[in-house]
């Protein structure tokens, strides 16, 4: 049953092959979007239930309007608007005053200087603003490039006119606790800034501390999709409509077909045949490699990293609650804007507290006492509840395997328990419980409850992931791509594989791009930070 | 110079049919949808474990006998339609049940067995309508796709009423029109079995028995057609997946489609419609568009109470809008997951029933019906549950994990219910108090009819109509019809007479339109978007396109017999 021909096939309609559908299509290849589920958008889903909008999956946008598309597609125009809260998060602890930490840096550091020492607000400017350059100068634009090998990530870096390249090097092989500790923090702002990083899932001890400035800015510059977060895939989506594209809904790929070991289609569960010139696979490499090809098909290297995939060992249980009422926090008279951060955390106490909660959820024990945080999006959004009503959602790091049917309910209880130890006037009205069994069983890319399609750890990051010969978009196999979040730079809706792979996709085909590099990237060119495509 | 060409309030599916025929007609068309996600009757969701589809409105689709089927080219845009042989089945406590199936000489075998005289009646719709199924389409298309007329009820008595003498009911069908559903059936029927399926079947089309015209020709009308002509299909992915082949559409025929902007004012210049101001909760805060032509696919309500006001139309005016119902056409939905499939008590009467993916429990007879249909109206909850069901996956297994199956129901209520057996209820706002309660009750009867049912539940939703309010304040009261179908917003009274002055979608103010809460009523046939597209298309002159002279059910006489068939059946567990 043969069902068409296009110049390329992307598997899966999640952001990064909406993104790199919509730069192709754009180009005027002729190109079509196989997603599994009746829904494209993957992690950018919002559901829509009696006029609350929960966003299930992705809710802090980390580049929202820094990333390309949002210029290239004039998603503005389409109605993406990102809200940006002031306060970016409020730590909450019953034995001291909440910590403010504002998307100004000059208002945290006020505040700190105020409510802790003159002396943390002072490093707090310094931290900051070096790790502002960082991002800036550095890290956003490695974003939008292939992966480069470390090796001649150092080497550009150090031989750089600006120093800065020096400077990042030196904190490259660093923990995150290390290098907060450059900086003289001590508990509880050490441990505050630590979990910035750990939140994620992301372990203090895999050897990707050089993330830390990179989750600390995109933390402190963090937004809200207004409308919900399936608001930016839905622009995404009539972006790759208006361009001609093609999205088949519930058409699950099961095989890549081949010709001369080159890849020239997919074959749908259903039976249908589709043939494209080039494939794209923004799934994970396990179903990539082990699943849509034969094992004869590719060359062994490939099935065997495929094989040693891992995925992350922290991941999340959620709530999703209807509330009549915005939380108000305790202890929070004298700090009105707490009431007003885009997320409360709770319980942070110390490094050693958190390092040791992220042991003992990596050693398979689920937290009797959760570390969790809570975000009400309708303070800011209100078309995200109904009038009169607000929409809430509580996030904690919970180990994979356990009874989650089974204990779903009671450990709801736990959550919303210290969610009210701290807003007393919490009154959900309907609560949707949503274990990380859900996030597997809704997407098969997220195996194990992943939300960035495997784990960050040094061997599966930058030029590794998802393994050396396929983290620059092209594989070994003739005609067939990947990038999807498995893929460098990795996950969590920052644009970066779908980007880059639509880069270079459009160079092979040699068809004229109708969007031009980030000011950015051409400005790590100029520094010497990146060479080549 | 004004902003759009056409500006079109709302994205359900008739303001989206809208669109998309204005846009392939070369408008320059702007349409804003106050939520997220378009299409807010067509939601299908992952309400609880995730894998099961949960369709918490539209499910049972009309579409295919829509022109907008072939003329927006749905197919191209990926609806694919979806069926189960036997499509309506209503059960007993006493184990028979009364099937509607897609080829009719089963309807009649099935019928055959509950009584002889009425299972003649259909035999005699069949041989007479099958030849006659042209006049009947062409009768059909002006009936539903355009403007009431007098003549169109003429050349309906033309049709019916001969059939009626011919099968011995001494009745014309202006008669028959004047009758409610229950008078209507008991003329023709003899059979309890079959005088409530249709009963029912043409309550859940929206028209209820109670009401004169309204329910005789949900009964009298509908009841012989079903056994030649059921247009009734589910969608691959639910029924959200029509709202994605429109937006599609719309989106490919150059129509800009702007979410979560909801309007707060429509603007006037000189006394006609100019434009629309958004509300301050709007993506675009605030913003103004202009336009030469407004469509509102909102209900008559939010429409002239809220976005124009009553300064603007007089006290009058305003006070005979402020009196529309949306009282009736209201219901609470309990949506299972399941892990496998029901087993329905009446299977050894005729096992169509397993073969069938939407049906109807309780009312046992007209009288229990009637009781039903009048408690609704005097706000009183049914004490027992009564109710249409549905098992989406017989159809298409792809709306739950393998091996499992999806089912809800649906029962009418009043949305400002004052009592619920002894106890005193406290009106819209106190669904959220008793929904639990009465899910409760709902599913109870189910597994009257479908013993073991409850052993297969893993999970469980409920949508009450303030859950559907909430979820679209454009239906009053969770009201899904554009507002309830009673006989004074019936037809030609529709919405509210003086309203609508010319054709069926052309309103007392200049430049403004509707397309919901007219004539027809809203219903996934699409009918009331492609009415208004048709009168605005020919208001500013773009009406004659090549592409644009389909009849209502052309698509499905041409392409009924490839719509897959019973996928889920017989699938294990």
């Amino acid at each position: 049953m043969n069902n068409g021909k296009f110049d390329v096939a992307i598997i899966g309609g999640g952001p990064n092959g909406l993104i790199c559908g919509a730069y192709l299509a754009r180009t005027g290849l002729s190109v079509a979007i196989l997603e599994a589920r009746h829904e494209t958008g993957g992690g950018l889903e919002t559901l829509e239930f009696a006029g609350h909008k929960y966003n299930l999956h992705a809710i802090y946008h980390m580049m929202p309007e820094i990333m390309p598309p949002y210029q290239d597609f004039n998603l503005k125009a389409r109605g993406v608007k990102y809200i940006f809260p002031d306060v970016q998060t409020a730590y909450f602890n019953k034995n001291r005053p909440p910590l403010l930490i504002y998307r100004d840096p000059e208002k945290t550091a006020q505040f700190i200087a105020t409510h802790f020492t003159e002396q943390d607000g002072a490093r707090y400017r310094r931290m900051y603003h070096d790790f502002s350059e960082y991002f800036q100068k550095i890290l956003l634009p490695f974003t939008y490039v292939p992966a480069m090998g470390a090796l001649d990530m150092v080497t550009a870096l150090d031989n750089s006119s600006d120093d800065i390249g020096r400077r990042f090097n030196a904190i490259t092989e660093l923990t995150p606790t290390e290098i907060i500790d450059l900086y003289e923090f001590t508990d509880p702002l050490k441990a505050c800034f630590l979990n910035l990083f750990t939140m994620w899932g992301i372990s203090n001890f895999d050897g990707v501390g050089f993330l830390f400035p990179l989750y600390f800015n995109r933390m402190t510059n963090a937004a809200l999709c207004a409308g919900g977060s399936h608001r930016l895939s839905s622009a995404l989506y009539k972006t790759f409509i208006q361009a001609g594209g093609v999205v088949l809904d519930q058409a699950e790929v099961i095989k890549v077909s081949t010709t001369g070991g080159k890849a020239d289609g997919v074959i749908l569960k259903d039976g249908r045949e589709i043939k494209a010139t080039a494939v794209v696979s923004t799934v994970d490499p396990r179903q990539t490699f082990l699943q849509f090809f034969d094992p004869e098909e590719i060359p062994h290297e490939l099935r065997q990293s495929a094989q040693k995939w891992e995925w992350e060992k922290q991941v999340f249980f959620g709530l999703h609650a209807a509330l009549s009422c915005s939380p108000r926090y305790i202890g929070t008279e004298e700090y009105p804007d707490a009431n007003r951060a885009l997320i409360s955390f709770f319980d942070i106490s110390s490094t050693d507290a958190i390092l040791d909660h992220a042991d003992a959820i990596e050693a398979g024990r689920l937290p009797d006492r959760p570390l969790g945080h809570a975000t009400c999006a309708s303070i800011f959004d209100p078309i995200q509840a109904p009038e009169g009503l607000h929409t809430g959602r509580w996030e904690c790091l919970v180990p994979f395997d356990a009874d989650w049917e089974g204990i779903k309910d009671e450990y709801t209880q736990k959550c919303l328990s210290i969610w009210k130890s701290y807003a007393p006037n919490l009154d959900p009205i309907d609560i949707y419980a949503y274990p990380p069994t859900y996030i597997e069983k809704k997407f098969k890319n997220m195996v194990r409850g992943s939300i960035k399609q495997g784990s960050y750890k040094i061997l599966q990051m930058g030029a590794f992931r998802p393994n050396d010969y396929c983290s620059r978009t092209w594989t070994p196999i003739g005609n067939f791509y990947v990038c999807g979040a498995s893929v460098y730079p990795g996950g969590l809706v920052i644009a970066g594989p779908g980007y880059v792979g639509a880069n270079v996709i459009a160079e092979d085909f040699g068809v004229k791009k109708t969007w031009e590099e980030p000011q950015c990237v051409t400005q790590a060119r100029r520094n010497g930070f990146i060479r080549g495509l | 110079m004004t902003d759009y060409d056409v500006i079109v309030i709302g994205g359900g599916i008739n303001g989206l049919t809208c669109a998309a025929y204005l846009g392939k007609a070369g408008l320059k068309t702007l349409l804003l949808e106050a939520r997220g996600e378009c299409g807010a009757h067509c939601d299908t969701a992952e309400t609880n474990i995730p894998g099961f589809l949960h369709n918490l409105h539209t499910t049972w689709l009309v579409t295919a006998m829509s022109p907008a089927m072939g003329e927006l080219e749905l197919e191209r845009f990926g609806l694919e339609l979806r069926t189960t042989d036997v499509i309506y089945a209503k059960s007993f406590l006493d184990r028979k049940n009364a099937l509607i199936c897609n080829n009719p000489f089963e309807t009649i075998q099935n019928w055959e067995k509950l009584s002889t005289k009425d299972a003649g009646i259909i035999r005699a719709a069949t041989e007479t309508f099958l030849p006659r199924i042209m006049d009947l389409i062409d009768i059909f298309h002006r009936y539903m796709f355009t403007a009431p007329s007098v003549q169109t009820l003429d050349d309906l008595d033309a049709i019916y009423s001969p059939f009626f003498k011919q099968i011995g009911m001494n009745t014309t069908f202006r008669q028959v029109y004047e009758m409610n559903g229950f008078e209507a059936m008991n003329r023709m029927f003899e059979s309890e079995y079959i005088k409530t399926m249709l009963q029912s079947l043409s309550w859940i089309s929206g028209l209820s028995p109670i009401h004169p015209r309204v329910g005789s020709i949900g009964t009298a009308l509908l009841g012989p057609l079903t056994g030649p002509v059921v247009p009734v299909h589910l969608c691959k992915g639910g029924g959200h997946s029509l709202t994605h082949a429109l937006v599609k559409a719309a989106t490919t025929y150059g129509v800009t489609i702007l979410t979560c902007c909801p309007v707060a004012a429509i603007l006037m210049e000189n006394g006609k419609a100019a434009g629309v101001k958004l509300s301050d909760h709007a993506v675009i805060r605030n913003e103004t568009f202009t336009a030469r032509t407004i469509i509102s696919n909102v209900t008559v309500v939010p429409t002239f109470i809220n976005m124009i006001g009553e300064d603007r139309i007089g006290t009058e005016m305003a006070a005979r809008i402020k009196a529309f119902s949306y009282e009736e056409q209201n219901i609470i939905g309990v949506y299972y997951a399941l892990s496998g499939k029901p087993q329905f008590a009446s299977a050894d009467f005729d096992e169509g029933i397993q073969r069938c993916c939407m049906g109807y429990f309780g009312g046992e007879n007209s009288a229990e019906m009637e009781t039903y249909a009048r408690n609704l109206v005097g706000r009183k909850i049914h004490e027992k549950a009564i109710g249409n069901w549905f098992i989406p996956t017989l159809a298409d297994p792809g709306q739950a994990p393998e091996g499992c199956h999806t089912s809800f129901v649906w029962f009418d209520v009043p949305p400002t219910p004052g009592k619920w057996k002894d106890e005193t209820i406290n009106g819209f706002m106190d669904w959220g108090r008793i929904k639990e309660r009465v899910a409760d009750m709902i599913t109870d009867t189910y597994e009257q009819y479908a013993p073991g049912l409850k052993n297969l539940i893993l999970d469980r939703t409920i949508y009450s109509p303030l859950d559907m309010y909430r979820n679209n304040p454009s239906a009053v009261k969770g009201n899904w019809a554009g507002g309830s179908i009673i006989p004074g917003q019936f037809y030609e009274n529709r919405p509210v007479p003086g309203v609508i002055i010319k054709g069926a979608s052309r309103t007392f103010l200049p430049n403004l339109y509707l397309s919901n809460s007219i004539h027809p009523f809203g219903s996934s046939n699409l009918a009331s978007g492609y009415i208004a597209a048709c009168e605005v298309a020919t208001d500013m002159g773009v009406r004659d396109q090549g592409w644009w002279n389909e009849k209502a059910c052309m698509w499905l006489l041409a392409n009924a017999a490839r719509i897959p068939a019973n996928l889920g059946v017989g699938r294990t567990s």
